[in-house]
């Protein structure tokens, strides 16, 4: 499991990438984030993006949309975690089922939140991933 | 023949959409039977379904309901995109809610958006249609409810 | 954890007993004996102080006759040598005393200073070892000047005797019942000792009892709880296991698993294999990953509950006699937490197959109902041209319930109001029904009716109350298309002239646009061929239309009288939609458009309105004209309504001529929003009517004179153009 060396409480800033295809969501969340800790790096669209600027900006939470065009959620979410197994992802879809949240969680993935989602609910699924 | 449950599965994942993302709750007006393509609003989110059940399940909106809508969501941007992204994902809300509700038997596509008041909602010829109006603030949108 | 607390606390507690015990007997036995010694050593000086009191006196006594004897010169050898032998024996016992360890005792100090006066003054007599006399002749025995002097000694021995034996003698006494005081404390001390010495082992030896019965009791109790878990094992409902890190079942789980998968080999055995050739691969698959993220941190508890696939788990396995049986299994999953992480994970498995049936049956009985074998034998009996008139009848009623359930509605009034329409049309069908013996349809409106009696009696209606009705609406409406299949079938059975045969042919859908709902068993091919898709004529539908704008006008308390032409011009590929536009805007000029009787009088018409009907064949088509005498449309109000609504803007109404404004209540919406005003609702599914007629090829105009009329226009190409796709 992660063990990365910052913890969520101490003084060092979080990397945060958003992962949506829908520009909606992603003010959404980048809204509703409370945590000062969080410092936003980066959006993607879809996963190839979300690789990419994987590349660039090193982010250590990712909340990740599961039904984008191009590379979707859980493949994406597989490649992060071969690329930096202390990253912390936070699913945010609006599949609901519930082999997709087993897929996801095997696949990496560290929390679910299903869509829609208030911003209580998003601030404490976050602060559940960061535990 | 539909269930109960189908339509209200249906339903919820619409309401309940209004209800989070916009803290104000979505009711649904006297809803009715229609043959043929109901008339759509500007901006529509598909889901296509097949399994045990065939058909189309939409969401249609006018401009202005969405308009508020966002207000409400604290977006500032009302382009064309958003408007789009918008009923996008009430359509992916629902969408979800059914693969939760009937995944085993439903095969749920991903939603697609059309926009403009004529688009081509492809129908299959002589279904009759649930219309369920979804009634938020002083808005009216549709939900079109066309499964075989 | 707490049984292990209570065990050791146990165990420790009979251990010290032990130990007390060994150490109070021990101390008893120790102090015992040394009291014992003591005693004994009381009792030798008791004997003795007991035989010195006679000493003093015997000396005295002794003393007296050495005197006698030598005072008549007699033998005093004998009397002497037993005064030496009684001086030193007394000696001897007040020594033995003296060193028998009573040196404390102040009597016996004071009779050994007495005894240390008494000696020095007896020393002498006793030491006499000369002749007391001398033999002469002129006087006999005399004295001798030893004898004299020894004379002397034993008259101041008896002296000093005559003064002091009896104190001594009262001294040794005072002694001798000291010390016999002194030995019998000692025996009531040993008599006390040992008392104690009982009692500490009998209080001990009832502690040991007790721990003793406490322990029998918690094992007796240990033992009734394996039983207990073992009979709950034995006899609950639900399975129970546990599953290690290896996600291998423990060696304890409940009978009921036995029941559920049919074999007892749980002991070991992974959770894979119990569910492999149970389920497909995918969903094994995607329950073996959930269980494997069960032992990892990577999720909490409640997530993990949320995320559990295996809630209602359909199984499919052999019954033993070579049939496959279906159950389904509810699996829930507790992590058991050790110090050290996930120890193991307790799953329990419940079989909720019958409720699952019982909710499959409800729905297949829902299905079943609508089988055509009831149809079918109501229908036998029944004149088909009845039969076609009452499936017309019951459709438009039908159509005419969707209408006014289209009508917008927010508030619990809006809702309200529809009931009553609602209740009557469906009351009007259902008698047709129970009067044809139509049972299957009957029964069908029937429960329609008491959905509508229920939501008269909720307190607050909605949306949401609506859902069964229009559910229930569906159902029917594909089960009169049912009918209407079969009924088509049997005249073709019944009536074999080829005439009658064509004719009845026809009558087999009305609604091409209508499409068997997917419950309904199809019908076999050879009958389902393209011509019966050709509805029949509206002009059949004039009585349908008749009672209903009787009924329309009776609810709404008004008059009108309905008058209808050319509706048997009108082609078989128009009629569905015809009969559509017909039931709709009939319904919103009887509700809208004419005015109640003194209304009407008060502005100088006729007490009883008139709407028009009339359909003919025009050079390039055919054309519907649907025109009432009532109150018109407000082009002010519908542009208002329209800026509200923000369909247009301000500027745009402004510069909106009368025929643009018009035309907006063909617009897609416009009176399906909120806000039904009189206006706005006079053209309520106006836009449903412009669209039907748009896909026909058709245009639609309105005209009106706000008081006096509103007249709407249909115009539909040649039916030879439109005919593919209308009929679809």
């Amino acid at each position: 499991m992660s063990t990365n060396s910052a913890t969520f409480n101490g003084k060092r800033s979080f990397k945060l990438m958003i992962v949506d295809d829908s520009n909606i969501m992603r003010r959404r969340i980048e809204r509703s984030n409370k945590f000062e800790e969080l410092e936003l790096v980066g959006t993607a669209g879809n996963g190839e993006e979300a690789l990419e600027l994987f590349g660039k900006t090193d982010p250590d939470v990712v909340t990740m949309d599961l039904t984008m065009p191009r590379m979707d959620g859980i493949e994406c979410i597989g490649r992060l975690v071969a690329l930096k197994p202390s990253i912390r992802i936070l699913v945010v879809s609006a599949l609901a089922d519930k082999a997709t949240a087993v897929e996801a969680m095997e696949k990496g993935a560290n929390g679910f939140l299903n869509k829609p989602f208030t911003d209580r609910q998003l601030n404490e699924a976050i602060a559940e991933l960061m535990r | 023949m539909l269930y109960e449950q189908e339509l209200k599965t249906f339903v919820e994942g619409t309401t309940n959409f209004f209800e989070v993302a916009a803290q104000q709750p979505a009711s649904i007006g006297s809803p009715y039977l229609m043959e043929g393509s109901p008339s759509v609003h500007e901006y529509t989110g598909v889901i296509n379904i097949s399994g045990k059940r065939e058909g189309v399940v939409y969401f249609t909106a006018p401009k202005a309901m969405l308009t508020v809508l966002l207000m409400k969501m604290q977006e500032n941007d009302f382009s064309h995109e958003t408007m789009r992204d918008l009923v996008g994902e009430v359509a992916n809300t629902i969408s979800g809610n059914a693969r939760r509700d009937f995944g085993r038997d439903f095969v749920i596509s991903v939603p697609s958006v059309v926009s403009g008041e004529k688009p081509s909602i492809p129908l299959r010829p002589g279904h009759r249609s649930f219309i369920i109006p979804i009634n938020w603030r002083s808005h009216s949108a549709k939900l079109v409810v066309a499964l075989a | 954890m707490t049984v292990a607390g209570t065990e050791r606390r146990r165990q420790l507690a009979t251990a010290f007993i032990g130990t007390a015990l060994t150490l109070v007997m021990g101390a008893v036995l120790i102090w015992g004996f040394h009291l014992a010694t003591n005693m004994r050593a009381n009792i030798t000086a008791l004997q003795s102080a007991s035989a010195l009191q006679n000493y003093p006196e015997e000396i005295a006594h002794q003393l007296n006759t050495l005197r006698d004897r030598l005072e008549v010169r007699a033998y005093s050898g004998q009397a002497l040598s037993d005064l030496q032998a009684t001086v030193t024996r007394f000696d001897q016992e007040l020594k033995k005393i003296n060193t028998g360890g009573n040196s404390e005792s102040p009597q016996l100090d004071r009779a050994l200073l007495l005894w240390h006066q008494y000696r020095p003054v007896l020393d002498p007599v006793v030491a006499f070892a000369g002749q007391p006399y001398v033999e002469s002749d002129s006087a006999g025995s005399a004295l001798s000047r030893e004898g004299r002097k020894h004379y002397a000694e034993v008259k101041q021995a008896q002296l000093f005797a005559a003064d002091n034996a009896r104190p001594l003698q009262a001294q040794l006494a005072s002694l001798a019942s000291t010390l016999q005081h002194s030995s019998s404390d000692a025996a009531d001390h040993l008599r006390g000792l040992l008392f104690v010495g009982v009692i500490a082992a009998l209080m001990l030896a009832g502690a040991a009892a007790w721990f003793q019965r406490a322990r029998n009791r918690q094992e007796r109790v240990a033992r009734d709880a394996t039983e207990q878990t073992r009979d709950i094992l034995k006899t609950v409902r639900e399975g129970f296991f546990l599953l290690d890190a290896n996600y291998r079942i423990g060696s304890v789980w409940s009978e009921a698993l036995t029941r559920m998968f049919s074999r007892n080999d749980f002991a070991g055995l992974s959770f894979e294999e119990l569910l492999q050739n149970l389920v497909p691969a995918a969903t094994l698959s995607t329950a073996t990953k959930y269980i494997k993220l069960l032992w990892g941190d990577r999720a909490h508890e409640n997530l993990m509950k949320s995320i559990n696939p295996l809630g209602q788990l359909e199984i499919t396995m052999d019954n033993g006699h070579g049939s496959k049986e279906t159950r389904y299994l509810q699996f829930d999953f507790h992590r058991v937490m050790g110090p050290e992480g996930v120890k193991h994970v307790l799953c329990s498995v419940g079989d909720i197959t019958s409720s699952v049936l019982l909710a499959r049956e409800l729905h297949d009985s829902q299905e079943n109902a609508n089988q055509q074998l009831d149809m079918m034998l109501g229908m036998m009996h029944v004149d088909p041209l009845q039969l076609v008139s009452f499936l017309d009848t019951a459709e438009t009623g039908l159509k005419l319930v969707n209408t006014i359930l289209r009508e917008p509605a927010r508030t619990d009034a809006e809702f309200r109001k529809k009931l009553n329409g609602l209740f009557r049309e469906m009351h009007s069908i259902k008698g047709e029904a129970s009067a044809l013996n139509l049972k299957s349809i009957a029964s069908r409106v029937h429960s329609l009716e008491d959905m509508v009696s229920d939501c008269k009696k909720r307190p607050e209606l909605s949306g949401n109350d609506f859902l069964p009705l229009v559910l229930k609406l569906d159902d029917l409406l594909a089960h009169l298309r049912g009918v209407r299949e079969m009924a088509s079938r049997l005249t073709a059975i019944k009536d074999t002239p080829a005439g009658i045969a064509a004719q009845t042919a026809t009558l087999s859908t009305t609604m091409p646009s209508m499409k068997l709902s997917a419950a309904t068993p199809a019908p076999p091919a050879p009958v389902a061929t393209p011509e019966r898709g050709a509805p029949r004529s509206v002009e059949d539908l004039r009585p349908a239309l008749q009672s209903m704008a009787e009924r329309l006008a009776h609810d709404h308390s008004k008059r009108f009288k309905l008058t209808m032409a050319g509706l048997s011009e009108v082609p078989t590929a128009y009629s569905a939609t015809i009969k559509d536009c017909l039931i709709q805007m009939l319904r919103n000029a009887a509700v809208h458009g004419i005015e109640s009787p003194d209304v009407r009088q008060a502005n100088t018409k006729d007490a009883e309105g008139t709407v028009r009907v009339e359909f003919r064949k025009i050079s390039d088509g055919y054309e519907l004209v649907f025109e009432d005498d009532g109150v018109g449309i407000a082009p002010d109000s519908l542009r208002t309504a329209a800026v509200r609504k923000q369909m247009i803007t301000e500027e745009e109404a402004a510069g909106m001529d009368t025929r643009a404004t018009m035309a907006l209540i063909f617009r897609p919406g416009f009176t399906t929003q909120d806000g039904v005003s009189m206006d706005a609702g006079r053209g309520v599914g106006m836009d449903v009517v412009a669209r039907s007629v748009y896909a026909l090829g058709g245009k639609i105009g309105v005209s009106t004179h706000p008081g006096r009329f509103t007249r709407f226009k249909i115009v539909l190409p040649p039916s030879e153009a439109a005919s593919s796709t209308a009929v679809a």
